[in-house]
């Protein structure tokens, strides 16, 4: 690999290091830009108990620009679509050098438990969550029972 | 440059449009094809709405575009006999995937639309019935011979939504992993299906990677590949089998798995293989690339020695640069020959910079697919996710056997050389003082060049970006002879002006580099974005410290306040003469399309 950035070796010890709770990531033994990343389900969401596997790519502008981040098990989210591409702002026009693998990581988590779908990606999700919240909710947790448990 | 993938939901969005009332004739047309479904006992309602798209959508496209599409024509909602896999359906999912396959050759363009063949694939491949199909027409329908096929399989399996771990599941049930043809093993037919499960299987492993790919490697699978690695079987099918081992050992369990089972026997399977790295015959040489490359990187064996610790470079002075590389291409611990198993664009500078004078080096053709090789200045940069590599940029010129293009620019242009096959040589010359660039294939030239040189003035490496599974050895003058050089003017060789210290002639394998890596410490003082240089400069108005000068140029708004950044000061200085204006158009990198 092209000379590693010390900002790549930095968090990737500071992520072993201290951990954070409810999320895992860990650098591919042959590519130290791509993480296998887990986040748990937060508490009082239809993704409880689940643990949603997704992968986190640094380019090679990082942190100059976003990790390109992607969910591998299938979720049911109005911001996230069935390719796994997650619509949040700092992954795209929000995105700040100052930013981490570890605050990306949070927000996606925090994104779980406050889903948005006045800014969907998924059209279809957005709109089974606005014209019938508590169906979607219920889709959702069925989606979590099937692929993320 | 190569086409990598796709924003996959604007597009289809756009295509619709764009065809108008694609998506109303589309409708119309599922109500009346229902009765294109085989009665087969594994239909499911899922998929028998599988099969009615793929024959909708394959009517709508002849309606559409007429008689383009003949070869598909043909084959519309033909029914298969089950007699081969026992669960096949549709063949139009075959004609789709072929049609893939013969456009990829001639879409050169990451900002194009997609071929509509690959856009009704990624609809059918929806549903698991769906998807189960396309896979089994990639098994069943690649041919051999094509040196795309497999990369081919890369890239659909890329557009398309990943399984879930069921569907791989029913997979591995599915797939037909017992070889029984064995009496007929060098036909054609015999190496295609086992060499697409390979490739299948490889490109799986890799995506899925963790849980499911552990579930994907069931005791069958394994035991499948393993037999693969089998020296009398055709190395084709060896090859893929080894690659799909490999992606398999990404994960960790598997790994384990893996090398628990090749411990069986002593020397393993692989080391076997490894006595093919310099084999004449090219397609054991990527075996036993290959092979050597596992035994270095993953799957190592108690008393194998690493090649690095082997090799004699006494008398090598310039190679392929192991830290001016993209993450995923794989180099021969002598540092002269490249390989790449990813789906991206891999990569590679050589060791030394040139700035004037007449040089040539040579490279030998291992696999016939898309390389670009040919020259590049340290501007040039790899952006392998993107498909950009070694002549997509103005500082950086390639030559493409495969494709039959030059490039320049992400630019190409057509050169009357035939596409080139395993063995034969390209030439590079550089000429710095007519300023000039010459290829040759197998000594036969192309008129020059010039156009590298609007942008690039000095500073000059030979260099090569490589799709997956393509592989070439380059000559830089150390020990073969040149075969084809150039008669009419006076040249010099790289290896006969550079120098390299032992150390850095030594290719490190991956996880000893990564551990070296990793024990790197960090200075209290450093940029905080980077770390790689000492924090020095603040941001004006805003006041905010602990960035340096190189970060902060490629900044317009500070990265803790977004605020509007006026100036860059030095703040070690305590006067205010380094103060650096803003100059964003120099500063920004290039943007590209995927962000």
């Amino acid at each position: 690999m092209a000379g590693l950035p010390r900002r790549i070796i930095k968090e990737t010890q500071r992520l072993m290091q201290e951990p954070v709770s409810g999320i895992t990531a860990l650098p591919d033994e042959n590519n130290a830009r791509y993480f296998h990343v887990t986040v748990i389900g937060p508490k009082e969401s239809p993704y409880e108990n689940g643990t949603f596997k997704l992968e986190l790519f640094l380019p090679e502008e990082y942190p100059m620009s976003a990790p390109k981040v992607r969910f591998l098990t299938k979720i049911y989210h109005p911001n996230i679509d069935k390719l796994g591409r997650i619509c949040l702002d700092i992954l795209k026009d929000k995105w700040s050098p100052a930013l981490q693998i570890r605050t990306v990581l949070l927000s996606i988590q925090a994104l779980l438990s406050a889903p948005n779908p006045d800014d969907p990606l998924a059209n279809e999700v957005a709109d089974a969550w606005k014209s019938d919240e508590s169906q979607a909710i219920e889709t959702a947790k069925a989606w979590t029972q099937k692929h993320a448990i | 440059m190569i086409v990598t993938f796709w924003i996959v939901h604007s597009i289809v969005t756009s295509a619709i449009q764009h065809n108008g009332l694609l998506k109303q004739v589309l409708q119309s047309l599922v109500w009346k094809m229902g009765a294109c479904i085989c009665k087969d006992k594994t239909n499911t309602i899922d998929n028998r709405r599988g099969s009615n798209v793929v024959s909708s959508l394959m009517s709508s496209e002849t309606s559409t575009r007429g008689q383009q599409s003949v070869q598909t024509d043909a084959r519309i909602g033909t029914h298969v006999s089950t007699s081969s896999g026992g669960w096949r359906e549709v063949k139009t999912v075959d004609a789709l995937v072929l049609e893939t396959l013969s456009v990829i050759r001639s879409l050169v363009d990451n900002e194009r639309e997609p071929p509509q063949a690959m856009l009704y694939l990624q609809e059918v491949s929806e549903s698991q019935s769906g998807w189960l199909q396309m896979v089994n027409s990639l098994i069943h329908s690649i041919p051999i011979e094509d040196p795309l096929g497999p990369a081919v399989v890369t890239l659909l399996l890329d557009e398309c939504p990943l399984p879930t771990k069921e569907t791989t599941l029913v997979l591995c049930e599915k797939m037909n992993l017992n070889n029984e043809e064995q009496g007929a093993k060098n036909q054609k037919k015999f190496c295609q299906i086992p060499r697409n499960i390979g490739v299948v299987l490889g490109c799986l492993a890799e995506k899925l990677a963790g849980p499911n790919s552990i579930a994907l490697l069931t005791p069958r699978v394994l035991e499948y590949l393993l037999r693969n690695l089998e020296m009398s079987l055709p190395p084709v099918v060896i090859l893929h089998s080894l690659v799909a081992l490999e992606k398999f050992a990404q994960t960790s369990e598997n790994k384990a798995t893996i090398n628990r089972a090749l411990q069986r026997n002593s020397p393993n399977q692989i080391e076997d293989l490894e006595k093919w790295w310099q084999n004449s015959d090219y397609q054991k040489r990527e075996v036993g690339f290959c092979a050597k490359w596992c035994l270095d990187n993953l799957f190592i064996t108690e008393g194998h020695k690493f090649s690095h610790e082997a090799e004699d470079l006494s008398a090598v002075n310039v190679m392929l640069n192991s830290n001016d590389v993209s993450e995923y291409l794989k180099i021969s611990p002598d540092g002269t020959e490249a390989r790449s198993d990813a789906s991206s664009f891999e990569s590679v500078r050589c060791t030394f910079q040139v700035d004037s004078g007449i040089w040539y080096y040579e490279v030998t053709i291992i696999t016939d697919g898309v390389m670009q090789i040919g020259w590049a200045t340290k501007d040039s940069s790899f952006l392998n996710h993107e498909g950009y590599g070694i002549g997509d940029d103005e500082y950086s010129m390639a030559y493409d056997g495969c494709r039959q293009l030059i490039w320049y620019n992400a630019d190409s242009k057509p050169h009357e050389h035939k596409s080139w096959k395993p063995g034969d040589t390209i030439g590079l010359l550089l000429n710095l003082e007519d300023k000039e660039l010459k290829f040759s294939l197998n000594g036969q030239c192309l008129s020059p060049h010039k156009d590298l040189f609007d942008h690039a003035k000095g500073g000059f490496f030979a260099a090569a970006s490589f799709m997956s599974y393509q592989q070439c050895e380059f000559n830089f003058g150390a020990s073969k002879p040149y075969k084809y050089p150039p008669k009419d003017v006076q040249f010099k060789r790289f290896n006969d002006y550079a120098s390299l210290s032992d150390e850095d002639k030594i290719i490190l394998p991956r996880h000893k580099k990564l551990e070296l890596l990793k024990s790197l410490k960090v200075q209290e003082d450093s940029c905080t974005l980077c770390f790689d240089n000492k924090a020095t400069h603040c941001l004006l108005p805003c006041n905010h410290k602990g960035f340096c000068y190189k970060c902060s140029i490629q900044l317009e708004i500070c990265p803790i306040c977004r605020c509007q950044i006026a100036e860059r000061v030095n703040s070690c200085d305590n006067d205010d003469r380094d103060i650096v204006k803003l100059n964003p158009t120099a500063s920004k990198k290039r943007k590209h399309k995927k962000s």
